[in-house]
C-alpha cells in the first residue's frame, strides 16, 4: 500500500508535468497567433481571421513536437533523484513492481517511499518554462498594442484613411411603448408571391413586403376602454377588444410606407415606422448574341440566345418574342413567333440561366431577312419586364451576286469586279461537285481558284500602290546585264529596292476608301489561304465579305451632285418697311405671374427657428407656429420615407412638446432639413448703398464738374 | 577648508605628471619619447582641469533692474531667464495652479504702478492693454498654438450665393487633420491638411435657407468655432427690355425673370414704328418713347445695340443721364449694328470671319469650374482698360462691364443663351444672367449694414463695434441703449462698446433698422484669439518700449566656466595616442 502511495506521487508529478507543458504549448501558440494575426491585421487585411486560424495550427505543431504525454515515470524518478538527495538515488525503485524487488531493494524503496510521501516537491522546476511563456505573452500583447496604437504601423502601407474592422454597430434605440401595454405581438404574413412564411415580432416598428398582412395582438396590463392605431396622422384603425379589455387585435394589409401611433384611451404613443419592401421586376441580362448580329453568307444560320434572369422572389415565366421581317421596300411582311425556353420555371427560383438555340431556317428566315427578338420575363408577382430588341440579319447572297447595275454598264466596270463573284460561284460549284470528282482534282481546282484569288488581290493591290503583277515570278537582275546601263544608278536602285507603297503609284483615293480597299485585300488574303488549303467551304465567308466590301466601294465611287440653290432676286432697300401700317394695332400683353409658392418654405423658416433655439431653448408662440408647419411637411416626408425621416419627425414632436428644446433633437431635425431642402436659386438682386451721408454722390458731382 | 582640496588635486596631478613622464622616459623603446611625455602631461593636465573649476573673467552687460514678469497663457517655462521668482505674476488661474510660486493678480491695473513689464506667452487683449496705462513693456511672444490662426468668410450673403471660408490652419501634430465645414449638423465640405505645417484652406457651400445660420468649423472632431452667416432673401428687380425684333433670347429671358416674380416690361419692334409691348407684374404705361419717368421705374434696362443706338437724341440724353446720375443699370446685347455709339466706346467688338468656334464652356464671373458648353458665335469683345470681363472663354471675352458715371454698362455678345434653357440647363442660364444683372442693377435705397469690431467679438469680453449710419439715430443692442461715439474724422461712423452676456446672435437696432451680430462662445477660435492678443500686445510693446533697457545697463565682471567637454576631448586624445603608440611598438 505504501508503495502505491509513492507510485501515485510520481504519477501525480508526471501528470503535473504534462499539464504544465500542454499549458505552455497553448500559451506559445497564442503567442504565435497574436504575432501573425497582428502582422496580417496591420499590414494586409483588417480581419482577425488569420490569428484564429494560426492558433490551432501552431498548437498542433507544438504538441506534435513536444509530445508531453510521452513523459515517463522513469524520467520523473531520475529528476527526483537528482533534485532531492534525501531520496538516496532510489526513487526509480518505486516504479518497479514489488514482486521483482530483492530484499535490499525493498528496504531502499520503503525508505524512499517514506521520504517521498513527506517531501514537498515545489512547482518551480515544472512551471519555470510556463512562467516564461506567460510573461513573454504579456510582453507580446503590450508590444502589439503599442505597434497599433503608438507607432501606427499600419500607416506604412495605408496612410490615415484605412477602414478598420472594428465598426461600432448603430446603437439601437429601444422602442418607447405606452405603459399600459404589457406585451405586443405583430405578425406579418407576406403575400403569396414572396413564397415566405408568416413571421412574428414583438416590436411595433415593422418592415413588410408590399401587400403583406400585418396583425397586431396587444395585451394590456389594465383594462382599457378604447384603442386604435393612427396611420400617418390620418388613417384610424380601431383595435378590437377581448378578454374584458385587456387583449386587443387588428389586422391591416400593408401597401404603403409611413408611420403610425398606438392610441390607448386617447393617449398617443411614440411614432413607429412602417417600411414597405417593394417587389422589383425581374432583371434580364442577355449574354449572347450581341444587340446587332450579322450572319454572313457561308456562316451557320443559327443564333444561340443565352440570358440570365434574376428576381428578388421568383420567376414564373420567360419567353422569347421573335419577329421575322421578310421582303423589301413596301413589300415587307412580318411574322411573330413566341418561343419558350427549354427550362421550366415551375420551381419559381430567384435566378435562372437560360439558353435557346434558334435555327433560323426553322423560323423561315431566308437570306436577306431579319429577325428581331426580345426576352420577356414575369415574376411571381405578375410583374413583367422585357429587354431591348435584338436584331439578327442574314446576308442576302442573291442581291450580292446579282448583275443589277452591272449589266447596263459593262464597259465601265473594270473586269475585276466580276472576278470575286466568279470565284464565289466557282467555289460553290466546286463544293457541289465535290462528291463526283476525285480528291486530287478537287484539290487542284481549289488551288487554281486560290491562284485566281491571288491575281485578283494583286490587281487591287495596285490601287494601293503595292507591287505590280508584272513583278510576280520575274527574277530580278536580268536586264542589268546590258552594258549600256553601266553605272546607271537609277536603274540599279529600281531593280534592288522595293518601290511599293509609293504614293505616286497609288490612286487618288480618300483615306476611308483606302482603308476599305485594304480591308478587302485582307479578306482576299484569307480566302486565298483557305482555297490553297483545299477548304473552299471555309473560304466562302471571306470571299463573300470581300465581295460585299467591293460592292460598297462601287457604291461609293458614284459621284453625288447637289441640287443647285435658289438665287432670290436682290431686295430693293428703298421699298423696305414702306408699307402702310396705320391700321395695324400695336399688340399689348399684360399679365401678372405669381412666383410659384415654395414647397419648402415652412422648412426653410424652421431652420431659423431651430438656430435660435440653440441659444434660447424656449419656443415663442410665433416660432411654435413655424415649427408646426414644418412638422406637417416633415410628416408627409416621413410617410413616404419613414426610415429616413421618422427619427427627425419624432425629434421635432419632442421639441414642440417639451418646454425646453434638447440640443440632440435640434441636431437631428436640422440634419433632416439639410437633407430635404433644395439649393436656393441664385437670382439677380441689387446691391445696397453705403451709409456715407451722400459723400460718394458729392464726390461724383465734383468730379464731373472738374472734368468739364 | 574650501580651497584645500584644490591643492590636493594640484599635488596629486603634479606627482602623477612626473610619475607618468618618468615611466615614459624609462621605457626601453625610445620611439616618440618627447611626444609621449608631452601626451602624458597633457592627459594629467586635462584630468586636473576636469576636476578643477576653470573660469575666465569677462565683462557682461546686465540690466540692473529686475522687471516684473507677467505670464499669460501659452508661455513656456524654459523661456524665462531666471525661472519663476517672486517678481513673476499672472492673471490666469490655470497658470497659478500649475506654478504655485507665481503671484496671482486680479487685473492689469495692479501692475500699472510697478516697474517695466516683461510679458511672456500670448499677451493681453486690447482691453487689458489699455488698462496698463502706458506702462513700458517687453513682449516675448509664444509660438502660435495649433488651430485656425486666421480665417475669413463672406458673412452677409444673398440667397443662392455660396459661402466661401478661407483661412490658415496651424497643424502642429504629426498627423493629418481633416477640417470639416458643418452646417445644420451635416458635413458640407472638408479638406485634409498635412502634418507639421501651416496650410491655407478653402471651403465652400451654398446655404439652403435664408436668415441667420451659424455654420461650424471642426478639425477632426474638435470644434474650432462658429461661422455666423446672414442670408438675405432676394428682392425681385424691375427690368425693362427693348428688343429690335421678337427673338428667342428676349422671350426666354422674359419668361425666366417673370416666373421668378420679377417685374418685366418688354418692347419689341415688329415693324417700323410698331411695337409689341408686354407688361408682366408691372402696371401698364406707354413705352413708345423713353422718358426719365419711365426709366426711373426700372433697375435695369436690357436692350439690343441696334435699338439703343437708334434712339432719338432726346431719348439718348435721358438714358445717359439716368445711367450716369441715377445709377440705372444698362445691359447691351451686341448685334450687327456696328455704329460707334457712346455705348460701344469701351467695348469694341471683333467679328472674325471664317468658321465659328466650337462650343465651349464659359467662365462666368471668374468661376473656374465652368459652365455647360455653348456655341457662343464668332463675335467677341476686345479687352480695353477700364472694363471688367464678366464672361469669358479661355481665349475670348464675351461680356464685360464698365462704369458710366454712377451706373454701370454691361455689354454682352452672347445671343443664344436660350439654348441652355432649351436643353434644360437652367443652372448655367441662371448663373450667367444673374452675374450680368447683378453687376448692372441699380443700387437699392437700402443701406448696407456695415459693422466692424475692434477685436473678435467673444462672449463676456468687451468689444467695440463700429457701425455706419447717416443720421444720429440711437443704437440699441439687445434693447439696451448704447452710448455711442461719433468718429471725428468720418462723421457717419459711430462706435459703441458692449459686453455680451450670452453667446450667439445679438440684436442690434440703428433707429428702426434691425441688424444682427454674433458673439462667439469663449471656446471658439482659441488660436485666433491668442494670435489677436499677440498682435495687440506686440503693437502695444512697440508703442511703449522699455527704454530703461538701454540706459540702466551695468558692466559687470563675471567668471564664466569653460565647458568641461573640451578637457574630456583633450584627455581622450592624449590617452588614445599613448594607447595606440604602445600597440604599434
Amino acid at each position: 500500500m505504501t508503495e502505491q502511495r509513492g507510485l501515485h506521487k510520481i504519477q501525480g508529478l508526471r501528470r503535473r508535468w504534462i499539464v504544465y507543458h500542454v499549458l505552455e504549448d497553448v500559451l506559445l501558440s497564442v503567442y504565435a497567433a497574436l504575432y501573425i494575426g497582428a502582422i496580417v491585421y496591420y499590414l494586409l487585411s483588417p480581419s482577425v481571421l488569420w490569428g484564429i486560424i494560426v492558433f490551432p495550427v501552431a498548437l498542433i505543431i507544438l504538441l506534435a513536437i513536444n509530445r508531453p504525454w510521452q513523459m515517463s515515470g522513469q524520467k520523473i524518478a531520475a529528476f527526483l533523484n537528482k533534485e532531492y538527495p534525501e531520496l538516496q538515488e532510489s526513487s526509480h525503485m518505486l516504479l518497479l513492481p514489488a514482486a521483482e524487488l530483492n530484499p535490499l531493494q525493498v528496504i531502499a524503496s520503503s525508505k524512499t517511499e517514506a521520504v517521498l510521501t513527506d517531501l514537498q516537491i515545489s512547482h518551480k522546476p515544472f512551471a519555470k518554462r510556463l512562467v516564461i511563456a506567460f510573461f513573454s505573452l504579456i510582453v507580446a500583447t503590450a508590444f502589439i498594442w503599442a505597434l497599433g496604437k503608438i507607432f501606427h504601423i499600419e500607416r506604412i502601407f495605408y496612410g490615415n484613411n484605412r477602414p478598420v474592422a472594428e465598426c461600432a454597430p448603430m446603437p439601437k434605440v429601444a422602442e418607447k411603448v405606452l405603459p399600459q401595454i404589457s406585451s405586443v405581438n405583430v405578425s406579418i404574413t407576406p403575400p403569396a408571391y414572396t413564397g415566405k412564411g408568416k413571421r412574428e415580432q414583438d416590436k411595433f416598428n415593422l418592415s413588410a413586403e408590399e401587400g403583406a398582412l400585418a396583425e397586431w395582438h396587444i395585451k394590456t396590463n389594465v383594462t382599457i376602454k378604447k384603442a386604435y392605431l393612427l396611420f400617418n396622422d390620418k388613417e384610424r384603425v380601431d383595435l378590437k377588444g377581448g378578454d374584458g379589455g385587456t387583449t386587443w387585435y387588428v389586422a391591416k394589409p400593408i401597401s404603403s410606407p409611413g408611420f403610425y401611433q398606438v392610441s390607448i384611451d386617447g393617449k398617443l404613443s411614440d411614432l413607429y415606422y412602417v417600411q414597405v419592401v417593394k417587389d422589383a421586376p425581374p432583371v434580364i441580362h442577355i449574354k449572347t448574341p450581341k444587340q446587332y448580329t450579322y450572319i454572313d453568307a457561308g456562316e451557320a444560320p443559327r443564333v444561340t440566345i443565352t440570358a440570365t434572369l434574376n428576381d428578388d422572389y421568383g420567376i414564373s415565366d420567360a419567353v422569347i418574342m421573335a419577329t421575322v421581317a421578310k421582303g423589301k421596300g413596301e413589300g415587307v411582311k412580318f411574322k411573330d413567333y413566341k418561343l419558350s425556353f427549354s427550362q421550366g420555371f415551375g420551381a419559381h427560383n430567384a435566378q435562372y440561366d437560360v439558353q435557346k438555340l434558334i435555327q433560323l431556317p426553322a423560323l423561315n428566315v431566308e437570306p436577306g431577312d431579319e429577325l428581331y427578338f426580345y426576352v420577356q420575363a414575369q415574376d411571381t408577382h405578375k410583374q413583367l419586364s422585357r429587354t431591348d430588341v435584338y436584331t439578327v440579319s442574314v446576308q442576302d447572297t442573291a442581291e450580292l451576286l446579282s448583275m443589277n447595275g452591272i449589266i447596263n454598264g459593262v464597259n465601265l466596270k473594270p473586269e475585276f469586279f466580276r472576278s470575286e463573284r466568279q470565284i464565289i460561284i466557282d467555289a460553290e460549284q466546286l463544293l457541289k461537285e465535290k462528291d463526283s470528282i476525285s480528291v486530287e482534282k478537287f484539290n487542284n481546282r481549289s488551288n487554281n481558284l486560290g491562284i485566281d484569288q491571288k491575281l485578283l488581290r494583286l490587281r487591287y493591290g495596285k490601287f494601293l500602290g503595292e507591287e505590280g503583277e508584272d513583278a510576280i515570278g520575274a527574277a530580278p537582275g536580268n536586264d542589268l546585264a546590258d552594258p549600256a546601263d553601266f553605272s546607271n544608278g537609277a536603274k540599279i536602285l529600281k531593280e534592288y529596292t522595293d518601290d511599293h507603297d509609293n504614293a505616286e503609284d497609288a490612286g487618288f483615293f480618300e483615306p476611308a476608301i483606302k482603308a476599305q480597299l485594304k480591308a478587302t485585300l485582307t479578306e482576299m488574303w484569307k480566302a486565298e489561304l483557305q482555297l490553297r488549303l483545299y477548304k473552299p467551304q471555309a473560304a466562302l465567308p471571306f470571299a463573300y465579305k470581300a465581295l460585299r466590301l467591293l460592292k460598297d466601294l462601287q457604291q461609293k465611287s458614284r459621284a453625288f451632285v447637289a441640287k443647285t440653290a435658289y438665287n432670290p432676286p436682290p431686295l430693293k432697300q428703298e421699298k423696305r418697311l414702306s408699307g402702310e401700317l396705320d391700321k395695324i394695332i400695336q399688340p399689348i400683353n399684360k399679365q401678372d405671374i405669381k412666383p410659384l409658392t415654395d414647397q419648402m418654405d415652412a422648412l426653410k423658416k424652421a431652420v431659423n427657428v431651430l438656430e435660435g433655439l440653440k441659444t434660447n431653448p424656449v419656443l415663442s408662440a410665433a416660432d411654435n407656429r413655424v415649427l408646426q408647419l414644418a412638422n406637417q411637411q416633415l410628416g408627409s416626408k416621413a410617410s413616404a420615407q419613414p426610415g429616413v425621416y421618422l427619427p427627425a419627425l419624432k425629434a421635432m414632436r419632442r421639441i414642440l412638446s417639451a418646454t425646453q428644446a434638447n440640443n440632440t433633437d435640434i441636431d437631428m431635425v436640422e440634419r433632416a432639413l439639410q437633407r430635404t431642402l433644395t439649393t436656393l436659386k441664385n437670382m439677380p438682386a441689387s446691391g445696397a448703398n453705403t451709409a456715407d451721408m451722400g459723400l460718394s454722390k458729392q464726390y461724383y458731382k465734383n468730379l464731373k464738374q472738374a472734368n468739364r | 577648508m574650501q580651497g584645500s582640496w584644490i591643492y590636493i588635486v594640484y599635488a596629486l596631478c603634479v606627482f602623477m605628471a612626473f610619475l607618468f613622464a618618468w615611466l615614459e622616459y624609462r621605457r626601453a623603446n625610445k620611439r616618440f619619447l618627447l611626444l609621449r611625455i608631452a601626451a602624458a602631461i597633457i592627459a594629467v593636465v586635462a584630468l586636473a582641469c576636469i576636476i578643477l573649476p576653470v573660469k575666465y573673467n569677462s565683462m557682461v552687460t546686465k540690466t540692473g533692474l529686475h522687471n516684473t514678469i507677467l505670464l499669460t497663457a501659452g508661455f513656456e517655462a524654459d523661456s524665462l531667464p531666471n525661472g519663476i521668482d517672486t517678481a513673476t505674476v499672472t492673471m490666469d488661474g490655470a497658470i497659478k495652479k500649475a506654478y504655485p510660486k507665481v503671484k496671482l493678480i486680479s487685473g492689469p491695473d495692479e501692475l500699472s504702478n510697478a516697474g517695466p513689464l516683461d510679458i511672456y506667452g500670448n499677451g493681453l487683449s486690447k482691453d487689458e492693454l489699455a488698462q496698463l496705462d502706458s506702462l513700458p513693456v517687453t513682449f516675448h511672444a509664444a509660438k502660435i498654438p495649433a488651430g485656425v490662426s486666421s480665417i475669413s468668410w463672406n458673412d452677409k450673403l444673398r440667397a443662392g450665393e455660396a459661402l466661401h471660408v478661407q483661412g490658415l490652419y496651424n497643424n502642429t501634430s504629426a498627423q493629418k487633420i481633416k477640417l470639416v465645414l458643418t452646417g445644420l449638423n451635416t458635413g458640407l465640405d472638408s479638406v485634409t491638411l498635412p502634418p507639421n505645417a501651416q496650410t491655407a484652406f478653402n471651403l465652400s457651400t451654398t446655404p439652403k435657407a435664408t436668415g441667420k445660420i451659424a455654420f461650424t468649423l471642426k478639425a477632426d472632431t474638435a470644434l474650432q468655432g462658429s461661422l455666423p452667416v446672414q442670408v438675405a432673401p432676394v428682392k425681385p428687380l424691375k427690368i425693362l427690355m427693348l428688343s429690335a425684333s421678337p427673338d428667342f433670347e428676349s422671350k426666354f429671358l422674359k419668361n425666366w425673370l417673370s416666373e421668378n416674380g420679377y417685374s418685366v416690361a418688354l418692347r419689341s419692334a415688329i415693324s417700323k414704328g410698331k411695337y409689341n409691348s408686354e407688361y408682366i407684374n408691372i402696371g401698364q404705361f406707354s413705352l413708345d418713347k423713353l422718358s426719365a419717368q419711365t426709366l426711373d421705374k426700372f433697375d435695369v434696362l436690357i436692350g439690343d445695340l441696334s435699338v439703343l443706338s437708334t434712339l432719338s437724341s432726346t431719348e439718348s440724353d435721358v438714358l445717359k443721364q439716368q445711367v450716369a446720375d441715377k445709377g440705372l443699370g444698362l445691359i447691351v446685347r451686341a448685334d450687327t449694328a456696328g455704329k460707334a455709339s457712346w455705348l460701344q466706346r469701351q467695348f469694341p467688338v471683333d467679328r472674325p470671319s471664317g468658321k465659328e468656334p466650337a462650343p465651349a464652356s464659359l467662365i462666368i464671373n471668374g468661376n473656374k469650374s465652368g459652365s455647360g458648353k455653348l456655341a457662343y458665335g464668332s463675335a467677341h469683345l476686345i479687352y480695353q482698360n477700364g472694363t471688367q470681363p464678366l464672361v469669358k472663354t479661355k481665349e475670348r471675352v464675351l461680356a464685360g462691364s464698365a462704369l458710366y458715371g454712377s451706373g454701370k454698362i454691361v455689354f454682352t455678345t452672347l445671343n443664344n443663351t436660350f439654348s441652355w434653357m432649351l436643353g434644360g440647363n437652367k443652372q448655367d442660364y441662371t448663373a450667367l444672367w444673374s452675374a450680368l444683372i447683378n453687376k448692372a442693377a441699380r443700387k437699392s435705397d437700402e443701406m448696407k449694414d456695415d459693422m466692424q469690431f475692434s477685436s473678435l467679438p467673444v462672449n463676456n469680453q468687451p468689444v467695440t463695434l463700429q457701425v455706419s449710419q447717416s443720421n444720429s439715430s440711437p443704437i440699441t443692442i439687445n434693447n439696451e441703449l448704447m452710448a455711442t461715439v461719433q468718429n471725428a474724422g468720418v462723421p457717419f461712423e459711430w462706435a459703441a462698446t458692449y459686453r455680451s452676456s450670452v453667446a450667439g446672435w445679438q440684436n442690434l437696432k440703428q433707429g428702426d433698422k434691425p441688424g444682427n451680430w454674433f458673439a462667439y462662445a469663449q471656446n471658439n477660435w482659441q488660436t485666433l484669439q491668442s494670435a489677436e492678443k499677440a498682435t495687440a500686445t506686440k503693437k502695444y510693446a512697440n508703442l511703449h518700449p522699455n527704454s530703461q533697457i538701454v540706459t540702466k545697463q551695468i558692466q559687470q565682471k563675471v567668471g564664466i566656466a569653460i565647458p568641461k567637454i573640451y578637457f574630456y576631448i583633450l584627455l581622450l586624445a592624449a590617452s588614445t595616442f599613448l594607447w595606440i603608440e604602445t600597440k604599434l611598438s
